[in-house]
């Protein structure tokens, strides 16, 4: 039994639907989140320069062999925005499939990069980067599997040509969740 | 590049599918040059590739994939607010963090870790014992910044903090004291902090702070407070 | 696909079809901002009853140090460090937030603009259960092995991080992951309140028709949203350092202290100001009712607060003026910190000129927002001094501090809280409260109240330190009369306590038997005072109101009636 909206959630003297003005305000509360934690990372590194010996080994390839499935995924979700415009749910779905599948894969090979880490010894408590780098990453692979589960329960209402609205809604916080990988990219990956 | 994405139901399929597969291959694009970038090994460079190129595709995926382009102004606010917020936080806390020194203060510990550098747990053969820098400050210079608060500046326990204490720092130019201190003691409670030696945890150890061998300088630091005899 | 501006008046396909959960079900499973509302309003007031029952035993040991205190046993001092912070952080993040923000946020923000519900009804219902979960879990860190959390509410490492230096490391824990939660439900009802107010207004509501309450808790929501990023941030290190043994805030390991210190206040001096502005709110919403007249500026007022939101991000280190930082960041500080007494001093000024020349009914609620006025502008004045980064030298740290904020948040949460409560009870509970009752406890409060504080004030200028648990140790803090100034505090807490005791009964005799409020005893203009009391599911079955005034239509000249509500067509 579908829950029954209030009146109130279709109205919008914004002008904006309700449903997006949320997720812009969500978006917000993430950026500070997020830009705390960046934040503090990088007045660390930028004052202990000394860290670059341990940047060294992150994995480049690795990183950005993620960074590739992180914007692919982000234009498959656009692609289902798309196809949801359209009124066409299950193309929406389908990509959407796609986007998680990117996720999962995103979050694969990062359980196997940190698997060679650990067992080398870059641990969490090895110093102060590999801390950081696993913390950011870390939260950053949280919300991308909590993007994952919420993508999966809109993906099925979306095949059942249900709520198609939030399937918009769900590809601009995974676009979110791809900037973040975008900065933590060369932050964590690149400044050696 | 400018295009009018539809908001409304009915699609035009051609138009958007370029659109969207432009910027996505644009991204990638930037990938690989970010990536190439650090081969070059030019600082400069690499800073410019990797974080330039970063806010370039953020921007991308932000106006185009979020269609924050076509959005109202409010939402657009919104974001700007968030991110001046963060600008704000990182001037306001870098001063205190970034900086290992101030005018009136130190960070002795920041300042050693960039000197010790990062131990690497493969180094090939023996992990060498990671030796100190000596860092270019005179030992009366540290003496009087860091101990002289308890200690006072001539060693007689007269310092700011230490006359506050219900057990006053020990004159170290009394006689007296010296009847029951030799060096191996002095360095002790240096490097280890009072309490090893069943005094007051007050005056801690300091070997995390200092090198080996800038404590024993402040061994013959105070042993020189010593009156002749 | 959602659309614009459509007002979707036509509520009849919800009669007969969805009334939500009945019968128990009713009380925890209920999406009705209604239900959600008492469910955070009675959460608080019991969480604000165990942090008094706090004050209450850390006040005992130390004006009667040593005793054994009726109700509690000896305080040894490792349980007065648990007391102490768990006081300050159950009173500040379970009884300030949840009643002024979360209770009184959701009942009132969908009523006065005129929806049925909060746009995310079902999101609303998670965020109480988060936060529920929240509260629980900081109730059974008090249980565990090692004692409640006894590092200060703002959990300093390395104090807070090592567990052999708070000997509490469980409950350190603990106390982290609740104070986390309780910030995931805050964000998420915020974005419930800011999207609800911006988005879901009745027709022809603009924005200057939205009452001051509403905005006052809809900006502090934002406030808190922008704030708490770099703390969640931070918190999830402290976890870390206090659980894996990372080190982001051990300076041996390459951390900073001082970065836990910057990001914790960036965030808590904004949350003081989420705390005021509800409270200031619902102030001047009072005082417009009973003083039968409009807001002196409601423009003035609006754009004082945004003012005042943007300037609090920019005070944060003069909570650290002597903690190392920079001095030259000192400077920058002190000076911020002084200017936003000004827009604040305005917001107190507005309310007083919105007083003068009104027709004033002392009703319980008036007393209340009244002495809200009187009792923060004390508060607010001896901030001034600990703003003067020279000043502050002397008086961080002391008892100064502690009646500065005692004599802020008590007229933010408690006054604030009565002041609301007394004043929207006839429309919660369908009941009017007895008024002669409501002022016994008023006095008794209000009284009471300032002798607590005021023998602090003297006591820190004394140069008495904070979170000491016995004095007997410092000499110079245990003459007799010092001891006498406590003691004389602590009496007037016993006091207070007591006279809360005529609360309770007003609220249980007046709910059970009192006379019935009709839709509208106080003659307000809001929205909220046009439908039944308590509003039915769907707030208005009948049809969502329009709107065709502001909210202050007081002593109009055109009209006979004194009053001119929202909804009623010219």
């Amino acid at each position: 039994m579908a829950f029954p909206k209030p009146a109130a959630t279709l109205r919008s003297s914004t002008g904006i639907p309700t449903g997006r003005l949320a997720v812009w305000w969500l978006l917000a509360s993430e950026v500070v989140i997020f830009g705390g934690l960046l934040g503090a990372y990088l007045m660390f590194r930028l004052g202990h320069p000394e860290w670059a010996d341990a940047a060294e080994h992150t994995n480049t390839w690795i990183g950005a062999f993620n960074t590739l499935v992180l914007l692919t995924s982000s234009f498959t979700a656009v692609l289902a925005h798309q196809a949801a415009e359209r009124g066409d749910g299950k193309t929406a779905a389908k990509f959407l499939v796609l986007t998680i599948g990117g996720a999962l894969t995103f979050v694969m090979v990062k359980s196997v990069e940190w698997g060679i880490e650990i067992t080398a010894g870059y641990t969490i408590t090895a110093n102060g980067f590999w801390s950081f780098y696993y913390t950011a990453a870390g939260l950053h692979a949280l919300h991308v599997i909590a993007g994952a589960i919420i993508m999966g329960i809109i993906a099925v209402d979306a095949y059942r040509g249900r709520e198609l609205q939030r399937v918009e809604l769900i590809g601009i916080y995974w676009h979110f969740v791809d900037v973040v990988w975008i900065f933590l990219f060369p932050l964590l990956y690149i400044a050696k | 590049m400018a295009e009018n994405h539809e908001q409304n139901g009915d699609g035009h399929d051609g138009g958007h599918h370029t659109n969207y597969k432009k910027i996505y291959f644009t991204l990638l694009g930037l990938l690989v040059v970010s990536v190439a970038g650090p081969f070059l090994e030019i600082l400069v460079i690499t800073l410019i590739t990797a974080f330039g190129i970063a806010v370039v595709k953020a921007n991308l995926v932000i106006q185009n994939f979020m269609h924050l382009k076509a959005e109202k102004r409010l939402a657009k606010w919104i974001l700007a607010t968030s991110l001046l917020l963060m600008a704000l936080m990182f001037a306001g806390i870098s001063a205190d963090v970034m900086n290992h020194e101030g005018r009136n203060w130190v960070n002795l510990a920041a300042m050693a870790a960039v000197e010790r550098g990062i131990v690497d747990p493969h180094a090939e053969g023996e992990v060498e014992e990671v030796e100190f820098v000596a860092v270019a400050r005179t030992v009366e210079a540290d003496f009087n910044l860091i101990c002289a608060t308890c200690h006072g500046t001539g060693g007689l326990g007269d310092g700011a903090a230490g006359v506050a204490l219900d057990t006053p720092p020990a004159d170290f130019t009394d006689p007296v004291f010296w009847e029951t201190r030799d060096m191996d003691r002095i360095l002790n409670v240096i490097t280890n902090g009072a309490a090893a030696v069943g005094g007051s945890s007050l005056m801690v150890g300091w070997s995390a702070s200092f090198s080996a061998e800038r404590i024993q300088e402040f061994a013959d630091y105070v042993l020189a407070f010593r009156p002749e005899e | 696909m959602a659309d614009t501006a459509v007002a979707t008046e036509h509520v009849d396909h919800h009669a007969g079809e969805h009334h939500g959960p009945q019968g128990f079900l009713k009380y925890i499973w209920s999406t009705d901002h209604k239900m959600i509302a008492m469910q955070y309003l009675f959460t608080g007031m019991f969480m604000a009853v165990i942090g008094g029952y706090m004050a209450y035993v850390f006040r005992m040991q130390l004006a009667f140090p040593g005793i054994s205190v009726p109700g509690f046993g000896q305080v040894s001092p490792g349980e007065y460090n648990a007391l102490v912070t768990n006081h300050g952080s159950i009173m500040i993040f379970w009884v300030a937030m949840p009643v002024l923000i979360a209770a009184f946020g959701n009942f009132l923000i969908p009523l006065m603009i005129g929806a049925d519900d909060m746009v995310f009804p079902r999101i609303n219902r998670l965020s109480y259960q988060i936060f529920l979960i929240s509260a629980l879990l900081l109730l059974a860190s008090l249980f565990v092995q090692g004692g409640g959390f006894g590092g200060a509410w703002t959990a300093y490492p390395p104090l807070s991080a090592v567990g052999d230096y708070n000997q509490t490391a469980i409950a350190s824990s603990m106390w982290l992951a609740a104070v986390a939660l309780e910030f995931v439900a805050f964000l998420l009802g915020g974005i419930n309140f800011i999207t609800t107010l911006m988005n879901a207004r009745a027709p022809g509501m603009k924005a200057y028709d939205i009452p001051l309450v509403c905005w006052m808790i809809v900006i502090a929501s934002i406030l808190f949203m922008l704030s708490v990023g770099p703390l969640i941030a931070g918190a999830a290190m402290l976890f870390l350092d206090q659980t894996v043994g990372t080190g982001f805030y051990d300076p041996a390991r390459g951390g900073d202290p001082v970065l836990w210190q910057h990001l914790f206040w960036f965030f808590g001096h904004p949350e003081v100001y989420v705390v005021l502005l509800p409270a200031i709110g619902i102030t001047i919403d009072i005082v417009a009712t009973f003083s039968r007249k409009k807001v002196f500026g409601y423009k003035l007022m609006l754009y004082t607060t945004v003012a005042t939101g943007v300037l609090s991000f920019f005070v944060w280190a003069h909570h650290q003026f002597i903690a190392g930082i920079d001095p030259r960041m000192a400077n920058v500080f002190m000076v911020t910190t002084l200017l936003i007494s000004v827009p604040i001093a305005e917001l107190l000024f507005v309310i007083i000129a919105t007083l003068y020349g009104g027709s004033i009914r002392l009703k319980t609620p008036m007393l209340w927002a009244l002495a809200f006025i009187a009792e923060f502008l004390i508060g607010g004045v001896t901030g001034i001094f600990l703003g003067a980064s020279g000043a502050d030298i002397y008086f961080h740290d002391t008892y100064f501090v502690l009646a500065h904020f005692h004599y802020t948040f008590f007229p933010i949460a408690i006054i604030g809280t009565f002041a609301a409560f007394t004043y929207w009870f006839p429309k919660m509970f369908g009941k009017m409260m007895n008024d002669t009752l409501g002022k016994i406890h008023f006095w008794g409060t209000i009284i009471p109240f300032n002798f607590i504080f005021i023998p602090l004030f003297v006591l820190g200028i004394g140069g008495q330190h904070r979170r000491i648990y016995n004095y007997e140790h410092f000499p110079d803090l245990s003459s007799a009369g010092q001891y006498q100034l406590r003691q004389v505090a602590t009496i007037a807490l016993l006091v207070m306590l007591a006279f809360q005791l005529v609360f309770f009964y007003n609220c249980i005799m007046s709910w059970w038997k009192g006379k019935a409020a009709g839709k509208n005893p106080w003659e307000a203009n809001t929205l909220e005072w046009t439908t039944e009391s308590p509003p039915p599911h769907g707030n208005w079955p009948e049809g969502l109101p329009n709107v065709y005034r502001g909210p202050y239509e007081y002593s109009h000249p055109d009209r006979e009636e004194d009053y001119w509500p929202q909804n009623e067509p010219d």
